[in-house]
């Protein structure tokens, strides 16, 4: 090889490995701006949804309809996941699907009370999610017609009555038996379909979790709930582990709004005891007792649960009485 | 010098040339980056106030409620004192909510009156935010209501 030859080839070989950083380096930054970017847009969706939880503690009884950025959200007991991008919470009341995929959320509030309010329960789902309600009992009726008119869903009178549409998620909400599995969503992944069967009033009752199994239902544990909002957020929740979670919140946070609920009763018995208010005093003496029977439920379980269904009807008769002979409302 | 051995030089001096420019334009570009990320980070400071303050307006510990209707910016003072203790039994509990903030209410009319429902300081905060918000005070023994400030202060680390 001459001189020149050589020059002209080591010129190429400069220009090639100059060429080849150039790329290196800009890539490297398309890359990091990338992943910054994902990070960027996961943290947006979590302040969104922070937001929302914070609302939700605020305002009872309201739907939205919010849009969000395409993400898969992971929702576990008192955490909220957005890939590498999550938030921890010590007491999150929340009733939602385990992973909720789109850019639309759909919110629901509903106030648990026991007769007071204790907390608001706060309701997350997709409007992708296919919600089919399954009976003909007036509780199922009323269930239909608390859950958003924005959510996708269907009302039959029976399991066998279900149409097949492709869909990426069912929940099953039944106030009938499971014996049957409906023909329609046979050909569904095992993990797309969940059903939860109600047995009981609007009042309180026992559910049971269900899983698709193959072209079965397999039972995934039982529970129970207490009102509405509770068996509302039954209907959210994809397992019994994930609706306990919500409910033991609700629970902790209820035996602390009674413990104040028990000493602002007790001053107002004092203050009707000295002013010689003798039915106001005794409305106050039996409300105490009924408090005190609901202050023990701090944990989620079926003694609980009859505990505070009892105690709460007598309570609010007490509060109905107070208000009837002008005593000063207890809650 | 050789003709080789200028052009060369000629080519390192053009690079030379441009990753100074790169640089420079990746520290600007840098700048402004952490301009908005301070920016951004200011604007989640105040909102995370505006949450903690929300959330404490709207506890059914203080609330005033009417045959269970909530009545809004309106404290029942009957609840505030068993609050105020079972805020310091439950710190943990209410620092999910509150995290690190100072809650107080002014009662100013008929009569003066403080209370201080829920303090967790603390000295090593980023910044700190005060909202001051105007309240009914509701007595339902006298069934009166009086007028007082809830003092909301957050500290953000």
């Amino acid at each position: 090889m001459d001189k020149k030859g050589f020059e002209v080839q080591f010129n190429w070989i400069f220009v090639l490995v100059a060429g080849a950083a150039i790329l290196l380096f800009f890539s490297a930054i398309v890359i990091k701006q990338k992943s910054v970017a994902d990070i960027s847009t996961k943290a947006t969706v979590l302040k969104n949804v922070e937001a929302i939880i914070t609302g939700a503690g605020i305002s009872t009884d309201t739907t939205n309809t919010i849009s969000i950025p395409e993400s898969s959200i992971e929702i576990s007991c008192g955490r909220i996941s957005l890939g590498a991008v999550s938030k921890q919470y010590e007491n999150l009341i929340l009733f939602a699907p385990a992973s909720i995929k789109g850019n639309r959320l759909i919110t629901q509030t509903l106030s648990f009370n026991a007769p007071y309010k204790a907390t608001n329960l706060l309701y997350i789902t997709n409007p992708e999610i296919r919600y089919i309600l399954i009976g003909s009992s007036s509780l199922a009726k009323e269930i239909n017609k608390t859950l958003p008119s924005e959510l996708k869903k269907e009302f039959y009178k029976s399991l066998s009555d279900i149409k097949g549409t492709n869909n990426h998620k069912v929940r099953i909400i039944a106030f009938e038996s499971m014996t049957e599995f409906p023909k329609a969503l046979a050909k569904m992944p095992d993990s797309d379909v969940t059903a939860v069967r109600v047995n009981g009033d609007a009042e309180k009752g026992i559910i049971e979790f269900w899983q698709k199994e193959g072209n079965s239902w397999q039972s995934n544990g039982k529970s129970y709930y207490i009102g509405k909002s509770s068996l509302i957020g039954a209907a959210y929740s994809d397992t019994a582990e994930a609706y306990e979670c919500g409910m033991q919140n609700a629970f902790s946070k209820l035996n602390l709004v009674t413990k104040v609920n028990i000493d602002k009763t007790n001053k107002l018995m004092q203050k009707s005891s000295d002013a010689r208010q003798v039915q106001c005093t005794q409305f106050y003496s039996n409300a105490l007792a009924h408090l005190n029977k609901i202050l023990p439920s701090g944990t989620f379980s079926q003694e609980s649960i009859n505990a505070i269904a009892e105690s709460a009807k007598s309570l609010a008769e007490e509060n109905k009485n107070s208000q009837i002979h002008s005593c000063p409302l207890i809650y | 010098m050789k003709k080789a051995q200028i052009q060369m030089g000629e080519t390192i001096a053009v690079l030379f040339v441009f990753f100074i420019l790169v640089t420079v334009g990746f520290i600007f570009y840098v700048k402004v980056i952490k301009g908005n990320i301070e920016l951004e980070s200011e604007e989640l400071s105040q909102l995370k106030s505006v949450a903690i303050a929300q959330r404490a307006m709207f506890l059914p510990e203080l609330q005033c409620s009417e045959d269970n209707i909530a009545i809004d910016n309106c404290i029942d003072i009957l609840k505030l004192d068993s609050a105020q203790a079972l805020m310091r039994e439950n710190e943990v509990y209410y620092y999910d909510l509150l995290e690190f903030s100072d809650i107080s209410i002014s009662q100013i009319y008929p009569s003066e009156a403080k209370w201080n429902v829920y303090s967790r300081k603390t000295d090593e905060f980023k910044s700190k935010f005060v909202t001051n918000a105007p309240i009914s005070l509701y007595d339902p023994i006298t069934r009166k209501h009086g007028f007082g400030v809830l003092t909301i202060e957050t500290f953000l680390k």
